[in-house]
C-alpha cells in the first residue's frame, strides 16, 4: 500500500515536472522583446519608402536649383544684349557719326537689370563672388557711361576743332575696352553658370541611377531577410515535427532574441504535445493490455499444472486419510500449499506486469529485466512449442529507464518472434554490448519466417501489420520504437526472408543518474 | 463413435447429404425434426423456431432477445441429443455451437450452383438473373445472421474440417469422403472431447434456464462448475448475483456458480440522464 | 482380480506420478513413475508396459514423441494422454497417432482410473475397478 502511494506520488510529481517544463518553455518563449514579422514588414516598407521620398526631395532641390540657374542665365543674357546693343550704337556712332543717346540708353537699361536683380544675383552667386563680379562690371558700365556721356557733350561744341579727332580716338580706345571687359565678364558669367547648371544637371541624372540601384539592393536585402527568416522558421519547424513523430516531446524552447508569430505556433505545438504525450500513454497502456490477453492463454494453461496436482493430492488425502499415519497427511497438505504459492506466482507475475503504472525511472539491470520477461512469456512460449534461450556477456552496466515499458518492449518482440516461429523451432535473446559505445544492445533473434524485403521498410509505421484483421493493431512495433527512442536507443531489424529475423534494440548507458533524469522529465 | 455435423449453404441440399451420410456410416440423423420437441418442451411456435434459425433480427421479424431466447431452446435440446454420439447432425446451427470437440467432424457442403440456381428459379418463380441475385442476398442474409448470432461466419471455410463442393464432385462421392475421414482415429471420441461436449451441454441447459429471466447472460460450463456473465447496474448487482445463482443452482449436475457482473455502461448513461 | 497391469507414468510434475502410483495401485496396477522422458523411454525400451501414462508439454522429448515410440515398439501398449495444455488440435493428433484416451488437467484420480479400466478391459484383462470406488466412500 505505502509502495503504492509513493508510486502514485512520483507519478503525479512526474507529471507536474512535465507540465512545470512546458510552463517554462512558454515563459521563455514569451520573455522576448516582440519582434513580429508583420513588424519587419511594416518596417521594410517605410524604410522603401523614406528613400524614395528622400530622392524626391533631393530631385525637388535640384530641380529649382536648375531653375535658379536658367534665371540667372536669363538675366545675364538680357544684360548681354544690352551690352552688345550699346556697343553697336557706339560702333556706328565711329564709323558713321550716328546717335549715341541710344547707346546711353541701352546701358541704362542694362544698369537697370544689374539694379532690379541685384538681390537675386546677391542670392545665385553669394555674397563674396557677387561682390566681386557685380562691382567689376558695374565699374566697367560705369566707366562706359561718362565716356558716352563725354562723347555726347564734346561732340557737337569740339566737331571742328582739331583736338577733336585726337580726343576722340582716346575716347574710342577706352570704350572698346571697357566695352570688352564689359561682355567678357558677362560671358564669363554666363559661361560659369552654364558649367554650373551642367553640373547640377548630371548630379541629378545620377541621383536617379544611384538611388534606382540603392532600392534595388535596399528590396533585395529585404526579400532575402525575410525569406531566409521564413525558410529557417519553416526548417525549424520541420525538425521540430520530426522530432515530435519519432517521439521526442521536449517542449520547444527559444533559439532567437526575439519573439514573432512563429513563437505563437511554437507554443501551440508545446501545448499539442502534451496532449499528444497524454494520448501516446493511452495507447502504450492498451497495447500492454493487448499482450497482457495473450499471456493469459499461456497462463490459463499453466495453471493447469499446479491445479491438478492440487486435484490429486487432495482426492487421495480424502480417499486414504485414515490409513496414512500423520506425516504423509503432512507432506500432502505441504504439497497443496506449495503448488497454491505456485498457482499464486503464475497469476502474479502477469498482474504484475498489467497493473496500470506510469512511467518512472530507474536504475535497470537489463539482465534482470530481460529474464523476467522471458519468464513471463514462457508459458506463451510453452503453448507454442517454442524454445527460447537468453545468453548474455554478463557484467554490462546498467541502465536508465522505465522498466515496465522496455519489459514491454522486449515482451513484444519476443511475442512477435513467437508468432514469426512454427513449432519447434528457437528464440535466442542477446544481450552483449553494442557495436557503439556507451550503448548495450539486446538482440531478439528468431529462425521462423522472416520478414519480405518489400515490407521490412514499413514495419515501425503505425497500423502496419501483416497479422489477420482483428489480431493485430500494428502498433507494437510502432509503440516499442516510441518507448525505445524516449530512452534514447533505437530499434532497428535485419531479415532474410525464410530465414528469420534479428531485432535489435540498442540503449544508451548512463552513467550520472541525475542527467538522464533530467532528461526524463523533459521527455 | 462420432459426431458428423453437416452444414450447407442450402438446407434440401444439406438435408440429402445428412441422410445419405447418416446411411451409409449407420448413424441416427438429426435434423429439424428435432425442433419439435423443443416447441413441445419450452412452448415455443415452431415457426418461430425455424426463423430464429434462419433470418437475422430486423424490425419486422423476432426481437434478438427472443430470438436468442429460441436458439439456446434450440442449442439445449441439440446439445443433448449429441451426447448420444453416432450422429449426423444438420440444421440445427450446430457447426456455430460444438467448437474445440475433436469428436465432431464439422463438413461444409457446397451445393451445385447451377442446382441452386434452379432451384430459386422455380421456388421464387424469377428470371435466373434474379435469381443469382437472390442467391447472393441469402449468402449475405446467412453472413449476418452467423455474425449476429454467434459471432462467427458460417461462410468461412476455416470454421470446418471438410469443405466439399457438389459443383465437381457427385453427392454420392462426397458422401463416401464424409464417412472415410469420420474414420480417422483423429475423430474418436475420448475423455477429453467428451467432457467439452458435457461441459457445453451443461451449459446449454443452464442457459435455456436463464435466458428466460436474464436476456443478457453467457454461461460456460467446467465440470460441475458454471461461469455466468452479465450485465447490471452496480445496484441491482447483488440481486441479480444472488437470482442468477438460485435459478442455476437448481439445474442438475450444477455444483458451484459463478457470476461475473459487468457494470452496464449503456443504461448507466441512459439512467445518469434522467 | 486378475493379473496385474504394468503401468508407466511420465509427467515433468513429480507430485503426479506421487500420486497416482498409490491410486492406481489399489486397482491392481504395478506402477513406475518417471519425470524425466529420456529415462522412461529407456525403461519402456526395456519392457513392456501394459498402459503408459504420459504427460504432453515436456523439455527435450515431449508426449506426443513417447506415444510414437511406444506405439512403433508395441500395438498392444494403451497410451493415456494428459495435459494441462489441452486443445483440440493436440487431441486429434494424439488420437490420430495412436493414443487410447485424452484427458485434460486438472483431473480427479477417479477420472483416470475409469480409463485405465477401459484400456485393462481393451487388453482382455478387466480389472476390478470398484475396488478403489470403495475406497472413495
Amino acid at each position: 500500500m505505502e509502495n503504492g502511494k509513493q508510486k502514485e506520488l512520483r507519478t503525479l510529481e512526474g507529471h507536474y515536472d512535465r507540465i512545470e517544463s512546458i510552463e517554462v518553455a512558454r515563459k521563455a518563449l514569451l520573455d522576448r522583446k516582440r519582434m513580429s514579422m508583420r513588424f519587419l514588414m511594416y518596417l521594410c516598407f517605410s524604410l522603401v519608402f523614406l528613400i524614395a521620398l528622400g530622392t524626391a526631395v533631393i530631385l525637388i532641390i535640384t530641380n529649382s536649383r536648375v531653375e535658379k540657374k536658367l534665371r540667372f542665365l536669363e538675366i545675364t543674357n538680357d544684360l548681354t544684349v544690352e551690352i552688345s546693343q550699346a556697343r553697336r550704337f557706339e560702333k556706328n556712332f565711329f564709323l558713321y557719326g550716328t546717335n549715341l543717346n541710344d547707346a546711353l540708353e541701352n546701358i541704362y537699361h542694362a544698369k537697370n537689370i544689374l539694379d532690379q536683380n541685384r538681390s537675386e544675383l546677391k542670392k545665385i552667386l553669394g555674397k563674396d563672388e557677387h561682390e566681386r563680379i557685380i562691382s567689376s562690371i558695374i565699374s566697367n558700365i560705369n566707366h562706359y557711361e561718362i565716356l558716352i556721356d563725354r562723347l555726347i557733350k564734346t561732340e557737337p561744341s569740339q566737331m571742328v576743332s582739331p583736338k577733336f579727332h585726337s580726343t576722340k580716338k582716346e575716347i574710342e580706345a577706352e570704350l572698346r575696352k571697357y566695352g570688352r571687359e564689359m561682355i567678357a565678364f558677362a560671358q564669363d558669367l554666363m559661361k560659369k553658370e552654364r558649367e554650373s547648371l551642367r553640373r547640377i544637371l548630371s548630379l541629378s541624372r545620377n541621383l536617379h541611377i544611384y538611388s534606382l540601384i540603392f532600392l534595388l539592393i535596399f528590396l533585395m536585402f529585404v526579400a532575402y531577410l525575410f525569406g531566409s527568416r521564413l525558410l529557417s522558421h519553416i526548417n525549424r519547424f520541420t525538425t521540430y515535427a520530426q522530432r515530435i513523430a519519432s517521439g521526442n516531446f521536449t517542449p520547444i524552447t527559444p533559439t532567437r532574441r526575439y519573439r514573432d508569430e512563429f513563437t505563437d505556433l511554437a507554443l501551440a505545438i508545446n501545448q499539442m504535445t502534451q496532449e499528444l504525450e497524454e494520448h501516446e500513454a493511452t495507447i502504450v497502456q492498451s497495447h500492454k493490455m493487448r499482450a497482457v490477453g495473450t499471456l493469459t492463454a499461456g497462463v490459463a494453461h499453466e495453471l493447469n499444472n499446479p491445479l491438478n496436482n492440487i486435484t490429486i493430492t487432495a482426492h487421495m488425502l480424502l480417499e486414504d486419510y485414515d490409513t496414512m499415519n500423520k506425516d504423509e497427511h503432512i507432506d500432502m497438505i505441504n504439497d497443496v500449499i506449495n503448488e497454491t504459492d505456485r498457482s499464486k506466482k503464475i497469476i502474479s507475475n502477469l498482474l504484475d506486469f498489467a497493473r496500470e503504472s506510469s512511467s518512472q525511472v530507474e536504475s535497470l539491470g537489463l539482465e534482470k529485466l530481460l529474464r523476467d520477461t522471458v519468464d513471463l512469456a514462457s508459458n506463451q512460449l510453452k503453448l507454442s512449442g517454442i524454445k527460447i534461450s537468453f545468453q548474455t556477456t554478463g557484467n554490462l552496466p546498467r541502465i536508465h529507464g522505465d522498466g515496465q515499458q522496455l519489459q514491454q518492449v522486449f515482451l513484444n518482440l519476443i511475442l512477435n518472434a513467437v508468432d514469426a516461429s512454427s513449432k519447434g523451432k528457437k528464440i535466442q535473446i542477446l544481450l552483449v554490448p553494442a557495436d557503439e559505445p556507451n550503448y548495450v544492445a539486446v538482440k531478439v533473434i528468431d529462425t521462423g519466417k522472416g520478414i519480405p524485403e518489400h515490407i521490412i521498410g514499413s514495419i515501425f509505421d503505425p497500423f502496419f501489420t501483416t497479422k489477420g484483421k482483428g489480431k493485430g493493431t500494428g502498433l507494437g512495433l510502432s509503440v516499442s520504437q516510441g518507448i525505445v527512442g524516449k530512452h534514447g536507443g533505437r530499434i532497428s531489424v535485419s531479415s532474410r526472408e525464410g530465414a528469420g529475423a534479428i531485432f535489435t534494440v540498442i540503449l544508451p548507458i548512463t552513467t550520472i543518474p541525475d542527467k538522464i533524469m533530467h532528461q526524463q522529465v523533459l521527455l | 463413435m462420432s459426431i458428423i455435423i453437416i452444414a450447407s449453404d442450402s438446407y434440401k441440399t444439406g438435408r440429402e447429404i445428412s441422410e445419405k451420410v447418416a446411411e451409409a456410416a449407420g448413424y441416427a440423423c438429426m435434423d429439424r425434426e428435432l425442433l419439435k420437441s423443443v416447441s413441445e418442451k419450452y412452448n415455443a411456435p415452431e415457426g418461430k423456431l425455424i426463423r430464429a434459425l434462419e433470418k437475422p433480427p430486423s424490425f419486422m421479424g423476432l426481437t434478438s432477445k427472443l430470438r436468442n431466447l429460441y436458439l439456446a431452446y434450440i442449442q439445449e435440446v441439440t446439445l443433448s441429443r449429441l451426447l448420444e454420439d453416432n450422429v449426423v447432425c444438420h440444421g440445427l446451427a450446430a457447426h456455430l455451437y460444438i467448437l474445440g470437440v475433436s469428436h465432431a467432424l464439422k463438413v461444409r457442403i457446397l451445393s451445385d450452383p447451377e442446382r441452386l440456381i434452379s432451384e430459386m428459379t422455380a421456388q421464387e418463380n424469377v428470371a435466373r438473373k434474379k435469381a443469382i441475385n437472390l442467391i447472393k442476398k441469402r449468402k449475405a442474409l446467412r453472413k449476418r445472421w452467423s455474425i449476429a448470432c454467434f459471432n462467427m461466419d458460417e461462410n468461412e471455410p476455416s470454421g470446418y474440417d471438410l469443405v466439399i463442393s457438389l459443383s465437381q464432385i457427385e453427392p454420392d462421392e462426397a458422401v463416401k469422403t464424409v464417412v472415410d475421414t469420420v474414420g480417422y482415429r483423429k475423430f474418436k471420441p475420448m475423455t477429453y472431447s467428451i467432457k467439452c461436449l458435457k461441459d457445453k451441454e451443461l451449459a446449454g441447459r443452464v442457459r435455456a434456464v436463464l435466458m428466460k429471466n436474464f436476456s443478457d447472460v453467457k454461461v460456460q460450463a467446467n465440470g460441475s462448475t458454471v461461469i455466468v456473465e452479465t450485465r447490471a447496474l452496480k445496484r441491482d448487482k447483488q440481486k441479480k448475483t444472488e437470482a442468477i445463482k438460485k435459478l442455476a443452482g437448481e439445474i442438475k449436475d450444477v455444483g458451484i456458480v459463478e457470476v461475473h457482473v459487468f457494470k452496464d455502461i449503456f443504461r448507466q448513461a441512459v439512467e445518469s440522464d434522467r | 482380480m486378475s493379473e496385474r497391469l504394468d503401468v508407466l507414468i511420465l509427467d515433468d510434475e513429480p507430485i503426479v506420478g506421487k500420486r497416482l502410483k498409490p491410486a492406481l495401485a489399489k486397482i491392481g496396477c504395478e506402477v513406475e513413475i518417471f519425470v524425466n522422458s529420456n529415462e522412461a523411454l529407456d525403461r519402456i525400451n526395456e519392457k513392456e508396459f501394459d498402459i503408459v501414462v504420459t504427460d504432453i508439454r515436456m523439455e527435450n522429448i515431449d508426449g506426443l514423441q513417447v506415444l510414437e515410440h511406444v506405439v512403433k515398439k508395441s500395438g498392444r501398449t494403451k497410451v493415456i494422454m494428459l495435459t494441462g495444455y489441452a486443445m483440440m488440435a493436440v487431441a486429434r493428433e494424439a488420437m490420430e497417432k495412436g493414443a487410447f484416451d485424452f484427458i485434460a488437467k486438472p483431473f480427479k484420480p477417479d477420472d483416470l482410473r475409469k480409463i485405465i479400466a477401459k484400456a485393462a478391459k481393451a487388453l482382455g484383462s478387466p480389472i476390478d475397478f470398484n475396488a478403489s470406488d470403495a475406497g472413495n466412500d
